[in-house]
Formats: C-alpha cells, sequence, structure tokens
C-alpha cells in the first residue's frame, strides 16, 4: 500500500436539511482527500490546491480563513467549564461579541492568563501574530503544539506564494466534530457564504476498522463557485455551434448534404418536403437556425445559402461555405 | 469603488423606528423615499434596505445584505449562521409558553400529552419541547398565535411578550419562559472578513453612541 493516497471526486450530494435558509437537498461538490500524511507540508499542499482551483476557474480576490479544531479544544479544556457552560463560550466565541465575551470571562472567574488567550486569539488575523504567541501558563501548555503548528504551517505557505491570503480565525469550527486539526474555508468578497472547505480528521478513519490513518481535505460548492464566478463577471459563453437546416426536393442529396455537415460538426437538420421558402424561413427562425442551405442539384455546384440573422441570400459551393462558417 | 455596506432594518412593526433611531444617532439618515426597499443614507458608504423582521436574518445569512438589525429570538428561530456583533438593547421580550387563565395548566409538568401548540416560532418551540420530552403538535401560524386558544385551534401559545400586556387581553397567562431577547446587529461572516475595518469603525461609533445614552 502507498504510504500516502490521493484522491479526488466530482459528485452530486444529497443532504437533508429542516433549516428554512438550506433548502437544495441535492448539490455539486468537487472534493479532494489526503489520506496518511499529518505534516504541515501536507496541509500547504490541499490548501495551495485550494486555492489554485478557484484561481484555474477564474475567481479574483479569493482567501482562505484558517482555524485550529485542537486549538479551540485545548483551551475550552483549559476553563474546566462543565459541557453546558463551554457550548455558551463556543456561541460567544462564533458570534464574535466581544462585550458578551469578556462579561461571560469575568462571571466565571477566569484567570487572567486564560482570559488574556481567549481575547488574544479572537483578535488574531495573521498567521504571523499566531507565530509569535507562546502561552507560558501551564493549563495552556498543550495549546502550544498547536500554535508551533500554525506557524510551520505559514513557513509552507510562504514557499507555495500564498500567504497573504490565507487568514487566521479563532473562531472557526465547521460545525463538524471529527475534525481534529486545522479547518479552512475559501471565500470571495460580495458572496455571502462560503464557497468550500475542508480540514483536517485523523481520527476518522480508524471508526471504520483497525486502521489508523490520518488524513485532510476539502470539498468545493459548484453552485456557488458559478454563482462568484457571474458575480465577478463572468459571462457563460454562448452556445457557437452553428445549427443549418438543409431544404432539398431530393432526399438522396438532402442526406449527402447534412452528412457533409454533420461530419464537419455542424448541427444539420434535414427538410424534403416541399415547403414554401416563407414557411421554411418562419420555422428556421423559431429552431433558432443560422443558415438555411436549399440543395437540389448535385453538390459540387454552389449551393444557396440563407442567412436568417442578416435575412440574406449568398450562393457559394458547401466546402466554401462551411470553410466561412468555421473561422 | 467597492461596493455601499448594505443594511437591512425591519419594514415595520415595533423595531422599525428604534432601528432608524439607531443609524441616526450615528450620523446614517435614511433618506427614505415612499415605498422604497432600497434606500440611500446620508452615508455615502451605507444603503438601507427594508424587509421583514422575518426575513432579515436569511438576509444576512446569505449575504444579501452584509448587515441586519433584529431581534435575537428572530436570528434562532430561522438558524442563521451569523455574527451577532452587538446587542443593542432596545426590543426587550421573551419568548413564552402562554395558556388560556382558566385552563388547568400551571406549569409545563401539565401539559398534556399530544397538546397543540399554536405559534410563529415553530422551529424554537419544536426544539423546546423536544428537550423537555413533551410531545406536542406545532401549529405554525402567522401573526396573531395569541387568537387560536379563542379559536379552539390549540389549547398552547408560544409567543413574544414583553409587558405581558397583550397576553392579559387575550385572557392568557404565561407558564414558562424560552428565551430571553434583544434586537441585535447581526452580519455577514463573509462581509466582516472581507470588510472587517469598515465594520469595526461603524461598531464601535454604536457602542460610543451606547455609552452616551446610557
Amino acid at each position: 500500500m502507498p504510504t500516502q493516497i490521493r484522491l479526488f471526486y466530482v459528485s452530486n450530494v444529497f443532504r437533508y436539511s429542516q433549516s428554512y435558509v438550506e433548502r437544495e437537498r441535492e448539490f455539486w461538490q468537487a472534493g479532494v482527500e489526503l489520506v496518511g500524511s499529518n505534516t504541515s507540508e501536507t496541509d500547504g499542499e490541499i490548501l495551495c490546491l485550494l486555492v489554485s482551483s478557484l484561481r484555474k476557474i477564474g475567481l479574483k480576490q479569493i482567501r482562505l480563513d484558517i482555524g485550529h479544531a485542537s486549538l479551540l479544544r485545548n483551551l475550552l479544556n483549559a476553563t474546566r467549564l462543565p459541557e453546558e457552560k463551554r457550548n455558551i463560550l463556543r456561541t460567544l466565541l462564533a458570534n464574535r461579541a466581544q462585550a458578551p465575551l469578556e462579561a461571560f470571562m469575568d462571571k466565571n472567574n477566569f484567570s487572567s492568563k486564560l482570559r488574556e488567550a481567549f481575547l488574544q486569539l479572537s483578535s488574531f488575523r495573521s498567521l504571523e501574530q499566531v507565530s509569535s504567541t507562546s502561552f507560558i501558563s501551564p493549563e495552556l501548555r498543550k495549546a502550544n503544539n498547536q500554535l508551533r503548528k500554525l506557524s510551520d504551517l505559514r513557513d509552507v505557505l510562504a514557499d507555495y506564494k500564498i500567504e497573504k491570503i490565507v487568514y487566521f480565525d479563532f473562531s472557526l469550527t465547521r460545525k463538524i466534530d471529527y475534525y481534529t486539526g486545522l479547518v479552512f474555508e475559501a471565500s470571495v468578497p460580495n458572496i455571502g457564504l462560503p464557497l468550500g472547505g475542508g480540514g483536517r480528521y485523523d481520527n476518522f478513519i480508524e471508526k471504520f476498522g483497525k486502521l489508523k490513518l490520518p488524513a485532510t481535505g476539502f470539498a468545493l460548492e459548484i453552485e456557488k463557485c458559478l454563482k462568484a464566478l457571474t458575480v465577478q463577471g463572468f459571462k457563460v459563453p454562448e452556445k457557437t455551434r452553428t445549427k443549418v437546416l438543409v431544404s432539398s426536393k431530393s432526399r438522396n442529396i438532402g442526406i449527402k448534404t447534412v452528412t457533409l455537415l454533420r461530419d464537419a460538426g455542424v448541427t444539420a437538420l434535414l427538410n424534403v418536403k416541399k415547403n414554401e421558402k416563407n414557411k421554411l424561413v418562419k420555422s428556421a427562425k423559431l429552431a433558432e437556425i443560422d443558415y438555411i442551405i436549399f440543395a437540389d442539384s448535385s453538390l459540387t455546384k454552389p449551393v444557396t445559402v440563407y442567412d436568417t440573422h442578416s435575412k440574406s441570400y449568398k450562393k457559394e459551393p458547401i466546402r466554401t461555405f462551411l470553410q466561412n462558417i468555421g473561422d | 469603488m467597492a461596493r455601499k455596506i448594505r443594511i437591512a432594518i425591519p419594514s415595520k412593526g415595533r423595531l422599525k423606528q428604534p432601528a432608524i433611531q439607531t443609524l441616526q444617532n450615528v450620523g446614517i439618515d435614511i433618506l427614505e423615499k415612499e415605498r422604497s426597499y432600497i434606500s440611500q443614507t446620508s452615508n455615502p458608504r451605507f444603503e438601507i434596505v427594508f424587509a421583514r423582521a422575518f426575513v432579515v436574518p436569511v438576509y444576512v445569512h446569505y449575504g444579501a445584505v452584509d448587515l441586519g438589525i433584529t431581534g435575537h429570538d428572530l436570528i434562532l428561530e430561522r438558524e442563521a449562521d451569523v455574527y451577532e456583533l452587538l446587542d443593542l438593547g432596545f426590543g426587550k421580550c421573551q419568548l413564552v409558553v402562554a395558556v388560556p387563565e382558566n385552563s388547568g395548566i400551571k406549569s409545563i409538568d401539565d401539559i398534556p400529552a399530544l397538546a397543540k401548540v399554536a405559534t410563529e416560532y415553530p422551529n424554537l418551540s419544536r426544539k423546546y419541547f423536544e428537550t423537555l420530552g413533551e410531545q406536542v403538535e406545532i401549529l405554525g401560524v402567522r401573526g396573531t398565535a395569541e387568537l387560536a386558544p379563542a379559536l379552539g385551534l390549540a389549547q398552547i401559545i408560544v409567543d413574544l411578550s414583553s409587558s405581558g400586556e397583550t397576553l392579559r387581553k387575550n385572557n392568557l397567562k404565561p407558564i414558562a419562559k424560552i428565551i430571553d431577547s434583544t434586537c441585535r446587529l447581526a452580519c455577514n461572516k463573509i462581509a466582516y472578513r472581507t470588510i472587517e475595518s469598515e465594520i469595526s469603525d461603524f461598531l464601535d461609533r454604536l457602542k460610543r453612541e451606547e455609552c452616551m445614552t446610557n
């Protein structure tokens, strides 16, 4: 078995939700997983892949916000508060409201060191700030491991040259309990929801067997990415495939003509009924046909081409017609 | 030029005037045109969207607006994943369980199995009774939940109460409190990331104003 496994998927995903807000039960996700490594280099590789995926599809002003599941957990553990109060504290952190957070810490007799740590981490926005911090008090010593990890990650991201678009967000948790380390979200301005995100889940795979394998990954929501592209001015290219209606009194020549057109990649329809030209033009308009070709005798002779957009007739050999629309 | 910062405020109801006042206090006067849903303000960086208080949390969650002024109760009811940056202090109320004064129900323990509960807050009500292990039938209504018992639609209601006046008028009495609520400044999470400095400035001005009025 290889030491590292790299997987990807693009798939429709189903999720039941009772919420008022998320009504879509089915949506499309593109994701990757990297199994078998828990180094900062791996975390950096995944973050870089996320950024380059979004850049590749043409998005601008991308940013990543990262948090650390174990860092938050260690700080919550250091409070020694019962579960119920820890959840309140979590909500306060997640709300980014400083006054209620301070009031809560005062009310629950946080040590000044712990109080300072919560406020400091909540105020940090860059990995630079995280890197220059370490806690001295024994109750927070465990958290220092995660601070060092984040500092290592910053160096990796600098080598990938994406450190300037990666921000730190202490309150980021992504609402999934299986994350053990780095968690992250990708976003662009003026789109109110993250385009995707992911994180490290080192204790998850062993729950399905005896294999203990660290892993990390992310998923992008395709509909949200499309929406972001649209907001940034991306226009879905219009269909350029030319549609041609072939009208012929002879079925034999008509079929020869459409076959020639279809082989050249043109969408072609055949009409062998003896319709009046006016009627033909009308129905061509309805079917969004670009040209009507009247081919009544051998294809070695020029055919009559009616352009439905300019409403003009032209006589030309079918090869010339194909060359012209190919340009 | 960056897009204007959009704030959604309630288009009617008890939160509308105080919300307008709050913005006015920090120099954002709404140049309200009759029946316009998006209003320009005296501050060129801000524009106002009038919306039902009930949908403000959803607008903020989705990022249709960057900020919103609405009740904490509505943010919870609509499960909006937003930052609640500031408690604006006004619009104090409680979400309570109430029953007719003449009913034998004195506390939550007396509620009969499968009792019908009329409410504008189906989500919070369902969660509340689930936590208690009480099996009830939730009847989602719009507007006047207080009427439901008199009309025989439900034995119990879950509704907002600030002074208790409306409950008394309808011969109802509160028997339990579900949550306390006030009006909040809600913020879209991505907007907070991308325009944090402007939002912080706005927040500081609101806080300063709050200190002065208290």
